[in-house]
C-alpha cells in the first residue's frame, strides 16, 4: 500500500485520463479544480491541516480554478443537497417554481415540528428536532439504498444481480424516489409542500412509503444473493 | 494467362533484383530506397504509416533549398544572410507576397522542412521481409516497447527497496516537486515515438509512470521519469490589480468588468457604504426580484465579510436575468480586489469568484433538432 503521501502525489500529476470518450466534455480546460465557498475552509490556520489537506492546497495555488456556479454561494442558506434537489424537482427549467417549492417544504416542515414541541411535555421536547436542514438530509439518508439491483442477461435469460452502489447512485436514488412518490400517490388537491414535507418528516422517523420501498429492494437483492457472481466489475 | 504471370513474375524478379543492387550498393543500409514497390512490400503492415512518402535524400534537397533560399531572401530584404532569422523569414514573407486569405495556413509559407514535412517511420523491415523489432507484429511497437522499459524499471526500483528494507536501512523520501510539472500530452507522447496511439494506451501508460512516481525511492530512475514530464510555470499570470481611485467626496472606489454568456457589467465599488446597491438606476430589490440572484450579487460581499460596509452602483446590459447578476458578480469581485489584501484576492480566485465563467450556449448542430437532441427517429 503506497503511503498516504504517495496517494496524494498520484493525485497531482494525474493528466485528464479519458478512460471511455466521454459524450459528456465541458467548456472548461481539464486541469481546473472545483471553487471551494464556504469560509471556514480558508480561516483554518496552518498548523491544523492534515498532510492531504496541505498538498491540496499547494495544488490549488498552482491549477486554475472554474468559476462558482450560480446556484452555489457562501451565505449559510445555500447547501449543495438542497440545491441538487431543486434541480431535481424543477419542470422545463422554472427554477424560481422549484425553489419557492423548495422552501415552501423547508417552512412547512419547520411549522409541524414547532407544534409538536410546543405540544409536547417538557422532557420530551429536547428529542424534537426542529432544524428542517437537518430533518431533510437525515430523511434522505435514511432513504439511500446499499446495494442496488442490475440486469445482466446471461444465455437469453436477464436476472436481477445485486451490485454495490456509489455514493452519488445513492443519493440519486434517494432524492428520485422522494420526488416520485410525492409527485404520483397524492390527492389532485394537495400541494407538493405539504406532500413533501409530509413524506420527509416520515422518512426521518424511518416510516413511510420510501422506506419500504427501500427495504423492498434490499430484500430482492437478498433473495438473488444467488447470482452475485455474475457481476464482473 | 500463362504469358501474363511469366511478364508478371519477369516484373517481380526485374524489382527484386534492382532492389538487391541498391541493397549492396549502399555501405552496411539497413533501409531499402523503395522507388518501385513490390508485391511483398504491398502487404498492408500497421506498423509504417504508409509506404514512405519523403525518402530521406528528399528531404535533405529540401533543407539544403530551404538554406540556400533562406540566404537569397536575406540578400533580397538587405539583412545579414548569416543572423537571418525565421521571424525575420516570416516577415519579409509576409511582405513580399502579401495575401488577404482568411485561412492563416492558405497564406504563403517559409519554414524549415522538419516544420512542414511531418515526421514519419522508416521502414521497419529488411530486405528479407524480417521485421527489426522484436515487437513489430503486435502492431504498435513503440508503445509495448516503452511499456516494457517503464515496467523494467518499476521492477528494478522496487528490487532496490526490498534490498534497503532488508538491511533495514530508512527508504528515501525525498519530496518531489510536483505541483509545477505534467505529464506529456497524448498529442507529445505520439510526437516523441511516431507512432499513433489510443486514449487507453496513452491512460494505461500514465497510470504506469503514476505508479512507478508514488515509489519512494523513485529518485533512482528520475532521468527515465524526467524525459515524461514537463515543467508547468508555477507562477499563474499575476493580474495587475488597479489601485483605489478617490472621488470629489474623497471617498476610495473601484471599478470592475465582467461578463457573462451575452450579458456584460460595470460596477463601481465605493467605500464608507451603507450596503446599498442600484443596478441600472434600480435598486436590486425591484430590479432582482430572485433571491438567487441576490444572493449572487452579495456573494463576493458575503465571502469577504464586507456586506455593510461597500456601496456599489452597477450598470449591465444583454444576457437574461442569471446571466446579468453573474456579470455583476464577477465585475464586483474585480472591483473589491483593489480594497482587499493579497491574500484574500488568492481566497477569492479559490472560492471561484474571479474567473470568467466559459460556458456559453451550444450550437444547434445540422442534422438534430438542437445541440444535442436528435429529430424523432421513425421506424420508416
Amino acid at each position: 500500500m503506497a503511503a498516504p503521501s504517495a496517494a496524494g502525489l498520484c493525485r497531482r500529476l494525474r493528466a485528464w485520463l479519458p478512460r471511455i470518450m466521454p459524450v459528456r466534455w465541458s467548456r472548461y480546460n481539464p486541469s481546473y479544480l472545483e471553487p471551494e465557498v464556504k469560509t471556514e475552509a480558508y480561516q483554518k490556520p496552518l498548523e491544523e491541516l492534515t498532510e492531504e489537506e496541505k498538498e491540496q492546497m499547494e495544488l490549488k495555488a498552482v491549477r486554475p480554478i472554474k468559476a462558482a456556479p450560480p446556484t452555489l454561494s457562501s451565505s449559510v442558506f445555500s447547501d449543495p443537497m438542497i440545491s441538487k434537489f431543486t434541480n431535481m424537482m424543477m419542470k422545463s427549467g422554472n427554477k424560481v417554481l422549484a425553489r419557492s417549492l423548495m422552501s415552501q417544504t423547508l417552512e412547512a416542515i419547520k411549522r409541524k415540528q414547532l407544534e409538536k414541541y410546543h405540544k409536547a411535555p417538557e422532557n420530551e421536547k429536547e428529542t424534537i428536532e426542529c432544524n428542517p436542514y437537518v430533518i431533510f438530509h437525515q430523511a434522505l439518508k435514511n432513504c439511500q439504498p446499499i446495494i442496488g439491483l442490475s440486469s445482466i442477461t446471461r444465455g437469453g435469460k436477464t436476472y436481477q444481480v445485486p451490485v454495490p452502489l456509489t455514493d452519488n447512485r445513492k443519493r440519486f436514488l434517494a432524492m428520485k424516489w422522494m420526488i416520485t412518490e410525492c409527485r404520483e400517490n397524492k390527492h389532485r388537491r394537495t400541494m407538493m409542500p405539504e406532500k413533501l414535507s409530509q413524506e420527509l418528516l416520515l422518512a426521518f422517523n424511518n416510516e413511510g412509503p420510501i422506506i419500504k420501498k427501500k427495504h423492498v429492494l434490499h430484500k430482492m437483492a437478498e433473495s438473488n444473493r444467488a447470482y452475485a457472481h455474475f457481476r464482473w466489475w | 494467362m500463362g504469358g501474363r504471370s511469366a511478364a508478371v513474375m519477369a516484373a517481380a524478379v526485374g524489382r527484386v533484383l534492382r532492389l538487391c543492387r541498391r541493397w549492396g550498393a549502399g555501405p552496411g543500409a539497413q533501409t531499402l530506397r523503395l522507388i518501385c514497390t513490390t508485391t511483398a512490400v504491398q502487404r498492408k503492415n500497421a506498423g509504417a504509416s504508409g509506404p514512405e512518402k519523403y525518402t530521406e535524400a528528399f528531404i535533405k534537397k529540401q533543407i539544403e533549398e530551404f538554406n540556400l533560399g533562406k540566404r537569397h531572401l536575406a540578400n533580397m530584404m538587405g539583412e545579414d544572410p548569416e543572423t537571418f532569422t525565421q521571424e525575420d523569414i516570416d516577415r519579409a514573407i509576409a511582405y513580399l507576397f502579401p495575401s488577404g486569405l482568411f485561412d492563416k495556413q492558405a497564406r504563403p509559407l517559409m519554414k524549415h522542412p522538419t516544420e512542414v514535412f511531418p515526421e514519419q517511420r522508416k521502414i521497419q523491415w529488411g530486405e528479407d521481409g524480417r521485421p527489426f523489432h522484436f515487437l513489430f507484429y503486435t502492431g504498435k511497437q513503440s508503445y509495448y516497447s516503452l511499456m516494457h522499459e517503464t515496467y523494467e524499471k518499476l521492477l528494478n526500483v522496487q528490487k532496490h527497496q526490498d534490498e534497503l528494507i532488508a538491511q533495514d536501512l530508512p527508504l528515501q523520501k525525498e519530496k518531489r516537486n510536483l505541483a509545477g510539472s505534467r505529464w506529456l500530452t497524448k498529442i507529445e507522447l505520439e510526437e516523441m515515438l511516431v507512432e499513433k496511439m489510443s486514449d487507453d494506451d496513452y491512460s494505461r501508460f500514465i497510470r504506469l509512470l503514476e505508479k512507478l512516481v508514488a515509489l519512494p525511492c523513485a529518485d533512482l530512475e528520475e532521468k527515465y521519469i524526467q524525459k515524461f514530464s514537463k515543467e508547468v510555470p508555477a507562477q499563474l499570470q499575476k493580474v495587475l490589480i488597479e489601485p483605489l481611485q478617490y472621488d470629489e467626496r474623497g471617498v476610495a472606489f473601484s471599478t470592475g468588468e465582467g461578463r457573462r454568456k451575452t450579458a456584460s457589467a460595470t460596477a463601481v465599488v465605493y467605500d464608507n457604504g451603507t450596503g446599498k446597491i442600484t443596478v441600472n438606476g434600480i435598486d436590486i430589490l425591484h430590479y432582482f426580484p430572485v433571491l438567487q440572484d441576490r444572493e449572487q450579487l452579495l456573494f463576493p460581499f458575503q465571502f469577504l465579510g464586507r456586506i455593510g460596509k461597500h456601496d456599489m452602483v452597477c450598470t449591465v446590459s444583454g444576457g437574461g436575468r442569471s446571466a446579468q447578476a453573474g456579470a455583476i458578480r464577477l465585475a464586483s469581485a474585480k472591483a473589491l480586489r483593489s480594497f482587499v489584501t493579497e491574500k484574500e484576492v488568492e481566497f477569492m480566485r479559490q472560492a471561484g469568484l474571479l474567473t470568467v465563467d466559459p460556458r456559453v450556449k451550444e450550437r444547434k448542430k445540422p442534422g438534430q433538432e438542437g445541440p444535442r437532441r436528435k429529430f424523432t427517429w421513425k421506424k420508416r
